[in-house]
């Protein structure tokens, strides 16, 4: 009898691990909701012309009121809200998936050379005059090459070593060092890019590689959606061979996960949500590799509800930041990257400072 | 006794990492049913036998099949129904709880549309219980003591399920009680569920009285293989390991017990 209610009292008397976490990660994104739900009215209604909420959602979604504000909100404000959201959402789970297979917190696209390569294949697009809506496509290719320079050039520096764990797979601490020579490379082909060419091209292109939601039209925003959404939808189906991969090689390939496969399938499902960010906003830091630590450090270890926060999370603070960048700051027209940038910098410093700390738990 | 499903048999098994060939030219099999335990001296290939088994690592040549069926010709999923394998010293990810950690052992029996079923519950819970953690279930994995966690990586196997059961080395770093308490889990499992297990161990002793098959390994191939008590002599020791030694039996059990030879500093005058 007392055996009995020992057994099953604990778990009906309080929550276990699994579902205090799931409880969190459920309040969490019911607030990221809300925020979110915020922020967009606060992106449609803002602006030189600042419009009630009631007006701009009339104006949005029943066409009705004023003409200029119709095609205010219509035209400008709710693409350019829609891709914040787009862009954040895609580079927040790609920093989250580089993180974990790269078993790196410092592995994000914008360390490993992704957004790179998709700001050169951007910039080489705006300098070649290709009209500009092929500048995301060629952002995108860029993002794609760099990703696929960076996974031969891993590999071929293992199969070197001879490193029979990893044949097939990409270890993670080189894939990080050779996506950071990766990343110095591209940012300077960029930078000659912008120097070798014509004044107004290279304006053009620079403002480009901040990072920027200006000018963001209805078909780059659907096309992104549509894309990223799809990358999102894989990089969820892909959520539990991740938890599995955690266990490291062995024990993954144990339990039916050939290690090798999941982290390409992994890597390029991060690859093309930062491409496809990147082709939207441009190269905008930080959010990849900030959002995936403070979901961890709100949200604990991850889980699929987490991955979800993640976006959502992501999504937030790109639109924050552009909110910020357009509206809280006396300066007009600057680009969300250097918000973001600001931001980052100090994060980053902060983070290594951390990581410097020796901490007996993260040595393997 | 081969005729026991749950036999694996390696044939003409040759394995290396590069150009160093680390396991060559084995031919063996493991009794199903049966707990066998694989001694050797330090690198002598154990734990890369294990993997080559285990189908973690590939072999140069030869084959390797379970009852007969070739686990290079399975799916990764469907061997991993059939054989499960703890690594030495395996890490947890940081924060995961006992829970977590032993629910990610039934991702060979999920699919993508039906992720958890009543089954996998079932599975989980009688891994928690059989493995003394259920009480521990809430606990982040890296704050548990060695043989606590030990014991979380073997419910984890055992929450997958799986009739072939491989341990590389789950008794190191354990002390004493922890050691006994690992090994005779592992010896009721086989008794149980008639789970072949196959284990990878230091302790000759431990080998003997928990083993039923034991393979002795030299430089990539076994040495010796059979009962216990056939095999551990104090010439195949001596050969294998370098170590002179007298051979007794246990005395709580009466299998052979292998007592290193004193120097003559430390002998009873």
């Amino acid at each position: 009898m007392t055996a009995l209610a020992t057994d099953t009292a604990p778990a009906a008397r309080r929550l276990g691990a699994i579902a205090r976490q799931r409880r969190r990660v459920a309040v969490l994104t019911l607030a990221g909701l809300a925020l979110l739900a915020a922020a967009i009215l606060a992106g449609i209604c803002l602006g030189e012309n600042i419009l009630t909420p009631g007006r701009a959602l009339n104006a949005l979604f029943l066409g009705t009121g004023d003409r200029g504000e119709v095609l205010l909100v219509g035209r400008f404000r709710t693409p350019r809200v829609l891709s914040a959201v787009i862009a954040g959402a895609g580079l927040a789970v790609a920093g989250a998936v580089l993180q974990r297979v790269a078993r790196n917190p410092l592995a994000s696209p914008d360390v490993v050379g992704i957004t790179g390569g998709a700001s050169l294949g951007a910039t080489a697009a705006v300098a070649l005059g290709l009209a500009a809506p092929l500048t995301p496509l060629a952002a995108l290719g860029g993002g794609l090459c760099a990703a696929t320079i960076l996974g031969l050039l891993a590999v071929q520096l293992d199969g070197s070593h001879a490193s029979p764990r990893l044949k097939g797979g990409i270890n993670p601490t080189r894939l990080v060092l050779v996506g950071l020579a990766v990343q110095a490379g591209l940012t300077a082909a960029v930078n000659l890019f912008i120097v070798r060419f014509p004044a107004e091209l290279a304006s053009s292109a620079l403002h480009w590689t901040t990072g920027s939601l200006y000018g963001r039209n209805w078909n780059e925003t659907i096309v992104g959606a549509i894309a990223t959404t799809a990358a999102l939808t894989a990089a969820f189906a892909l959520h539990r061979r991740a938890a599995v991969l955690d266990l490291g090689d062995d024990a993954a390939g144990a339990l039916g996960v050939r290690p090798g496969t999941a982290r390409l399938q992994l890597l390029a499902a991060a690859v093309v949500l930062a491409s496809l960010a990147v082709a939207l906003t441009g190269p905008v830091g930080f959010v990849a590799l900030a959002v995936p630590h403070l979901v961890r450090r709100l949200a604990g270890p991850p889980t699929a509800g987490t991955l979800a926060l993640n976006a959502l999370a992501g999504a937030l603070l790109l639109l924050t930041a552009d909110l910020v960048a357009q509206h809280a700051l006396p300066l007009d027209g600057l680009p969300v990257g250097v918000v973001t940038a600001t931001l980052g910098a100090p994060f980053l410093l902060a983070l290594l400072a951390r990581q410097n700390r020796p901490d007996p738990r993260t040595v393997r | 006794m081969t005729n026991a499903p749950n036999a694996i048999t390696a044939a003409g098994l040759r394995i290396g990492y590069g150009r160093n060939t680390i396991v060559t030219d084995l031919d063996l099999t493991l009794p199903g049913g049966r707990v066998t335990a694989i001694v050797g001296p330090n690198a002598c290939g154990k734990s890369t036998l294990l993997r080559g088994l285990a189908r973690l690592i590939a072999p140069e040549t030869g084959t390797v099949t379970i009852d007969g069926d070739d686990v290079h010709r399975m799916s990764a999923r469907a061997l991993a129904r059939r054989l499960g394998l703890l690594p030495q010293q395996p890490t947890a990810p940081e924060g995961i709880s006992v829970e977590a950690l032993v629910r990610l052992g039934r991702y060979p029996h999920q699919r993508t549309l039906r992720p958890w079923s009543p089954a996998d519950t079932a599975a989980v819970e009688n891994a928690l219980a059989r493995t003394g953690t259920a009480a521990l279930r809430d606990l982040p994995v890296d704050h548990l003591s060695g043989g606590q966690r030990q014991r979380a990586w073997i419910a984890l196997a055992l929450a997958q399920d799986t009739p072939l059961l491989l341990l590389d080395e789950p008794t190191t770093f354990l002390d004493l009680r922890h050691q006994i308490d690992v090994l005779d889990l592992v010896s009721e499992l086989n008794a149980t569920a008639d789970r072949t297990v196959v284990m990878v161990l230091h302790d000759l002793g431990q080998a003997a009285r928990y083993a039923d098959h034991l393979v002795v390994m030299r430089d990539g191939a076994p040495a010796a293989t059979g009962a216990p008590a056939d095999v551990l002599t104090a010439e195949l020791v001596e050969d294998v390991f370098g170590v002179p030694c007298r051979v007794v039996p246990d005395p709580e059990t009466g299998t052979p017990l292998v007592v290193p030879r004193a120097s003559a500093r430390h002998r009873r005058s």
